[in-house]
């Protein structure tokens, strides 16, 4: 009966999904225009170029916005940034619009202005200005787009974020991996490690200044924090126990992470600047994987204490522990959503390992992947789509990400193998 | 390990200073002598030998040890209060068809629990230390290993 009920509602989740999902908005992104004259002006031009076609590639990765392609000939005077030729945006069937301007400084630096219409009722939906680097066109870019996604979709852009992984070369005893930083379009990739020692499940700190991941340098896997601006790094805990699963509070000043006590594995939180762990679990089953909700009141984790893993919240300070998985099989590695909405986990059956999402409640369980060797979700900052790790044999593994609404995952594409990605929210 | 460390490095230095004093002229490097056998080489393999094995396995999701492996341990157990000087190093493995951390949580239980089993039977803790490789080294699912170090 409660089988019934439960795919019923999934059904009715589904076919509810499916109506809402609406056409692709189609944007228009006509060059951007300058101000300035001559020599500079032409300079500024050839930046605005490299920012506009930055915000079409943007775009084109998301599901909802369509970009129409950019035309050098659509080129506007600068009064028209805040004054578009609307008509001319309809006749090409387009909703959206974006313009905007570079303008050189005195400085040497530049000032990128964006602002995104409504086409239809000729009105400003958002705008956005900065002062960059000459060079560093391309965040300008991700801001724009980030601008564009959000008011076009409600929901904040993906485009200016970093992405984590464990980079892998070799397989077998071979097998070489090495914790890797990326902008979430691929720019800007570095690797934190030497590769010297086995490294597993990156986790980037909210605000972006730091990364927690567990090392086997010291023989035993244990949880290392390290500051991504000075280098340098320590270990989460000053003992020699067992620890990993590290994941960072929403407002980067906590980490959760598990921590071995004899043969028991529990979650215990310690503030991220150090000091002693605070134990929140005590059953005498493995407790591990926490991931705290998006306002830092609750964390979601796995236990087997009932026999089987299965995923539990409770409050951020141990209490009101409570399993709100019960559709058969083992669920793993929970995520919670940006929104606070779903709970990513990776499900383990007869038929392998898939990535889902419930409802934080417990409710409107969805199968995202197929399998077979799918695991450890991790989510956009839009809140709209998921990355995760899916083995090929061989140990080989590679990440992808997939979308809520039901499409194929696509392949995300990493210089070497990669594995436990990461995915941080929107850098400020 | 010293004594190979030592050789290697004498092998080096003459080599170095050979060439240095005799720049054009090739002579033979010396003949490297058989290393003897290191005495980790010979533990490990007295080990062994005498504990019918240094694996000892698991069934699915489980820390429990089967009769089997308490026969392997206690043999084990046997050697080591024999060899207080040595010194094993107990590594858990989890299922690779499970997630990484609790692959990761079940083998290092699987490693604590063995260890417990050795002190149990008469070892003192100091000799046995434990780790665990999760389900991130292939081919060894479900079982933990007993390394001499």
């Amino acid at each position: 009966m409660t089988k019934l009920f439960v795919s019923l509602l999934m059904l009715g989740i589904g076919s509810a999904a499916a109506a809402q999902q609406p056409a692709a908005t189609v944007i228009a992104i006509p060059p951007l225009s300058s101000p300035d004259s001559g020599n500079k002006g032409n300079e500024m031009l050839a930046i605005g170029w490299n920012v506009t076609q930055a915000i079409e590639a943007d775009l084109r990765q998301t599901a909802e916005v369509t970009p129409l392609k950019p035309n050098r000939d659509d080129y506007y005077p600068y009064p028209e940034v805040t004054g578009p030729n609307f008509t001319k945006w309809r006749q090409a069937k387009a909703k959206t619009l974006i313009t905007g301007f570079v303008q050189g400084r005195s400085d040497g630096r530049v000032t990128v202005g964006c602002y995104v219409y409504d086409v239809e009722k000729a009105r400003e939906l958002g705008r956005k200005g900065f002062i960059i680097g000459a060079n560093d066109w391309r965040r300008a870019a991700h801001k724009c787009s980030g601008l564009a996604y959000t008011a076009i979709t409600g929901a904040p852009g993906i485009f200016d974020t970093h992405i984590a992984y464990v980079a892998e070369s070799g397989v077998g005893e071979a097998r070489g991996r090495r914790i890797a930083v990326m902008d979430s379009d691929g720019q800007n990739h570095r690797y934190l490690t030497a590769g010297d020692a086995m490294v597993l499940t990156p986790r980037l700190a909210p605000k972006g200044d730091s990364l927690a991941y567990v090392s086997f340098a010291g023989g035993k896997p244990a949880v290392r924090v390290v500051d991504l601006n000075s280098g340098q790094e320590r270990p989460l805990v000053p003992n020699d126990a067992i620890s990993f699963a590290p994941r960072f509070s929403p407002d980067s000043s906590r980490i959760a992470f598990s921590m071995m006590l004899g043969a028991n594995s529990d979650i215990y939180v310690v503030s991220a600047n150090g000091g002693a762990p605070r134990r929140l679990t005590t059953s005498p089953g493995v407790d591990t994987d926490p991931s705290f909700s998006p306002d830092g009141t609750k964390i979601v984790f796995e236990s087997d204490r009932g026999g089987s893993q299965q995923l539990y919240v409770m409050n951020a300070d141990g209490s009101g522990q409570r399993r709100i998985t019960f559709g058969g099989g083992w669920y793993a590695s929970p995520s919670w959503s940006p929104d606070g909405q779903w709970i990513a986990f990776t499900r383990r059956g007869q038929d392998g390992r898939r990535i889902g999402i419930i409802g934080a409640d417990g409710g409107g369980e969805k199968a995202l992947t197929s399998g077979p060797g799918d695991e450890g979700p991790s989510w956009a900052a839009s809140g709209r789509e998921l990355l995760f790790q899916r083995s090929l044999g061989a140990g080989r593994a590679t990440i992808y990400r997939v979308a809520l609404d039901g499409s194929d995952p696509r392949e995300l594409v990493t210089p070497q193998g990669g594995s436990d990605p990461d995915w941080s929210g929107v850098v400020e | 390990m010293r004594i190979k460390a030592a050789f290697l490095l004498t092998l080096l230095v003459g080599a170095t200073v050979a060439e240095a004093q005799l720049p054009g002229l090739r002579r033979r490097a010396p003949t490297p002598q058989q290393p003897v056998l290191s005495t980790i080489d010979a533990q490990r393999a007295e080990f062994a030998a005498q504990s019918g094995g240094t694996t000892v396995y698991f069934g699915s999701d489980s820390a429990i040890i089967g009769a089997p492996a308490k026969a392997t341990l206690g043999a084990q157990a046997a050697w080591l209060r024999r060899h207080p000087e040595v010194a094993v190093r107990i590594e858990g493995y989890g299922d690779g068809l499970d997630t990484r951390d609790h692959a990761l949580a079940v083998g290092a239980r699987r490693a604590e629990e063995v260890r417990s089993y050795l002190v149990l039977l008469g070892v003192p803790g100091a000799q046995v230390s434990t780790t665990s490789w999760g389900k991130e080294r292939p081919g060894l699912g479900r079982a933990v290993t007993i390394l001499v170090r």
